[in-house]
């Protein structure tokens, strides 16, 4: 399964930079392509598509969304177990340990370092075990730890 | 296609050529993934009688069916073979990131097999897979390896790596693979084979998300663990000592209860254990021939938890773990941060040796971590050498004028260092001390402690006799982790299913020294429930809550969609287990010749210390294991009713 980009293609390469694994190829001001064996379905060529010319492996019509009202993930520190799954399955490595004193050592937990490089994927909420994390639109914080 | 990625990926090191091997659903519901999809491969593509460092021979490295799933414990990879140490079936199981890395590059195992001409690494990521150069690499150390090989794909998003040192490339027989600066898949001598097949290291970068059937359910099923993985212990490091004290008695037995070590883990991971084994008798002390009193409390007060503890600057947690047992140590001087370093290595370098120097004890372990070396075998060959050297069966001219004496530690890091750059007598050490007393014709191997081979971890079967049934019948013989009695303790097997046997809280401790068909169901149990977690990248801490608590079951059912039942689940294990024996026995492995030392077996028996007088029945234990899981109890073979039963009837051998 993968996303699809369609005839409403106007070739203005938006989708081709958030891309994470450069799947998407194709010339300026000609239909796109997006390599299927590349696409690990992220959603972000949809999100930033002018053109309403992604449609999701669910064959429906991917959605642009304003880069602002992306949704990032606010990390719930007091549910989180530090167990890395969130900052592993991060395709564009935007999340990292911070560590917190806890007796005479300190434990990690994930905090949103590069916010403007997440492409709201959803990847760290889809994985996460204990339901630590949720996609919110805006500025993300993380509660306290 | 839910839960695992469907494919493996094959390396030709010969030719450079790559190959993807989409895996039929059917295989995965036979063998699930992990150590259970690399049995099914590699029972059918090393050929019979391969020399284990030899181009037929295979190296697989595994992920697990629930690794990358919304599951907990579930980050271990597995690296896989023919071992060159025992020339059996060969395992090595590690944490880290790797297991996920795998998935992510979109395969659920990468095999190699060939030689290649030249050193070389393998990197993959979403433009694709390459075998690179890797000339400049080999002969460094492996966190430098690790840091090059960072620097030089700085730009891809978390690369995983694993890489030989110097010893795997050294083809020392006692080589493993390390991953992440210190975490080590060190067991079965599979860091040779890699070195064999001059792959320096392999790096992986790939960026897919693993599909799950139903992730809210399996969400829902990590409430209760990861709740009870929160549970802090109430006391402080200076009862675990004496904690050792109290349970060293000759009567009485108690059924652990897992969830108590895992708040031990916590709170100072595997060390937390030190000074109770060492009490308790537990820890061998003196290469299995001391007791207790040779290493008294003034000695392991050094490696007590609380001090190690202070020392430790922040938790390493594996992926997907709730405890955090590792640890980054505080930078000490000049030497950069550094793993906290393990039980085993801790244990295998002072109270198996006498040696109460700590520091010297963590020099050594990143001495290991560096060079790629199993501390556990290590530990056990440095003292065999040191009881040839005591009762001159060894001599200087052997040693090169080092004198080998029990708690030397200036002679013990210089044994080391010596088997890491095989020089001198350290190139006959290199290979684990079985093969040592081999070539130094040595006719008394009392002070060799190992099964088939592999020398025998820090746990004494003579006060767990199922450590040695399982490090004897296990087709990786000589392993700890592949099951003991107080392993079947703590995963609770009992409350799923109601044939298998629940221990009383207090036994007689005799009880488990008197081989029987119960002790004998318990240990099949255990067998089969560790082939079974081992498939899916479980790891064996997570396991100790005990069935109950930890949802192995109902997890693979929401990641996969299938419904099968724990009684299915557990034959599947059954099936992996049976099949690992298989490959055993089509490479010309007689069972029956598996041989574990006598001395593990208490022959003769301690005179003084908490094990004194246990001898363990090792022949009639294995006997009615083997009866028990279906296999011939005279030969280990399986019997034709048992492989038709996990249809296995069509493996030839």
């Amino acid at each position: 399964m993968a996303y699809r980009i369609t005839e409403n293609c106007r070739g203005c390469q938006a989708c081709v930079r958030p891309c994470p694994t450069q799947a998407i190829s194709g010339e300026r001001h000609q239909v796109h392509v997006i390599d299927p064996q590349r696409c690990i379905d992220c959603g972000a060529c949809g999100r930033v598509c002018p053109f309403g010319a992604v449609l999701t492996p669910a064959a429906e019509l991917a959605q642009r969304v304003k880069k602002a009202d992306w949704p990032k993930p606010l990390i719930n520190h007091k549910t989180c177990v530090s167990c890395g799954l969130c900052i592993q399955i991060c395709p564009v490595s935007c999340l990292a340990f911070e560590y917190v004193k806890e007796g005479s050592a300190a434990r990690g937990f994930p905090i949103l370092v590069q916010p403007t490089a997440c492409i709201a994927c959803g990847f760290c909420a889809n994985i996460c075990p204990v339901e630590a994390i949720t996609m919110r639109a805006g500025r993300a914080t993380p509660a306290s730890p | 296609m839910s839960g695992y990625m469907g494919k493996v990926l094959w390396v030709d090191l010969e030719s450079g050529s790559f190959l993807e091997e989409t895996i039929p659903e059917k295989t995965y519901r036979d063998y699930l993934s992990g150590m259970g999809l690399a049995a099914h491969l590699l029972y059918e593509h090393i050929p019979a009688g391969a020399d284990p460092l030899g181009p037929a021979n295979i190296l697989g490295l595994v992920s697990g069916l629930l690794t990358g799933t919304p599951s907990l414990f579930s980050g271990r990879w597995m690296a896989v073979g023919k071992s060159p140490l025992t020339q059996t079936w060969g395992e090595a199981n590690c944490g880290g990131n790797f297991s996920l890395a795998i998935k992510k590059c979109g395969y659920d195992g990468i095999f190699f097999k060939g030689i290649s001409k030249k050193p070389v690494y393998l990197f993959i990521d979403h433009r694709g897979i390459q075998l690179k150069d890797a000339a400049d690499l080999w002969g460094l150390d492996t966190s430098v390896t690790e840091n090059t090989l960072l620097e030089r794909h700085r730009k891809s998003r978390n690369p995983s790596i694993i890489c030989i040192g110097p010893s795997g490339e050294n083809q020392s027989l006692i080589a493993g693979i390390c991953h992440d600066f210190g975490r080590m898949a060190a067991r079965s001598g599979l860091g040779a084979v890699m070195g064999s097949k001059r792959l320096k290291a392999v790096v992986l970068a790939g960026a897919r998300p693993i599909p799950v059937a139903h992730p809210q359910r399996m969400k829902a099923l990590c409430r209760k663990p990861a709740k009870l993985t929160r549970f802090r212990i109430p006391f402080p490091a200076q009862i675990m000592a004496l904690t050792g004290m109290l349970l060293r008695n000759p009567w009485i037995e108690i059924r652990w209860d897992g969830l108590m070590w895992s708040g031990i883990l916590r709170k100072w991971g595997t060390v937390g254990l030190n000074q109770t084994a060492i009490e308790w008798g537990d820890a061998p002390i003196k290469n299995w021939a001391g007791t207790h009193q040779d290493y008294p409390l003034r000695s392991s007060n050094n490696l007590s938890p609380r001090k190690i503890a202070k020392l430790e600057d922040r938790k390493y947690h594996c992926l997907s773990c709730p405890l955090g047992c590792g640890g980054i140590m505080r930078q000490q001087g000049e030497s950069q941060a550094a793993h906290k370093p393990e039980y085993e290595t801790v244990m295998a370098f002072s109270s198996l040796l006498l040696n109460d120097d700590d520091q010297l004890v963590y020099e050594i372990s990143e001495r290991l971590n560096q060079a790629g070396m199993d501390s556990i075998s290590a530990g056990g060959t440095v003292a065999a050498a040191i009881e040839w050297h005591q009762q001159g069966i060894i001599t200087d001219e052997h040693t090169g004028g080092l004198k080998l004496d029990w708690g030397d530690g200036e002679a013990i890091l210089t044994l080391v260092k010596a088997m890491i750059a095989r020089q001198g007598i350290g190139d006959l050490l290199a290979d684990g001390s079985k093969r040592a007393a081999e070539r130094l014709q040595i006719e008394d191997h009392a002070a060799v402690v190992h099964a088939g081979g592999s020398e025998l971890a820090q746990h004494d079967t003579r006060l767990d006799p199922g450590l040695a049934l399982h490090a004897g019948v296990d087709p990786a013989p000589g392993r700890h982790t592949s099951g003991s009695f107080v392993y079947y303790n703590f995963y609770r097997l009992w409350a799923a299913f109601k044939d298998l046997p629940r221990p009383p809280l207090i036994s007689l401790k005799k009880h488990s020294l008197i081989p029987s068909k119960e002790l004998a169901k318990r240990a099949v149990g255990t067998a089969m429930f560790t082939n079974f977690y081992n498939a899916l990248g479980i790891c064996m801490f997570g396991a100790y809550l005990g069935i109950d608590r930890l949802p192995l079951f109902n997890w693979v059912n929401a990641a996969t969609g299938w419904s099968l039942s724990p009684r299915d689940y557990l034959h599947i294990g059954h099936r992996i287990m049976t099949l690992r024996q298989l490959f055993n026995i089509k490479h010309g492995v007689s069972p029956k010749d598996i041989h574990i030392s006598r001395r593990a077996l208490g022959i003769p028996p301690q005179e003084s210390g908490p094990n004194r007088g246990n001898q363990v029945d090792y022949p009639a234990m294995r006997r009615m294991f083997w009866d028990q899981i279906g296999w011939h109890p005279e030969t280990g073979i399986p019997t034709q009713s048992v492989l038709i039963d996990l249809s296995l009837d069509d493996r030839r051998f």
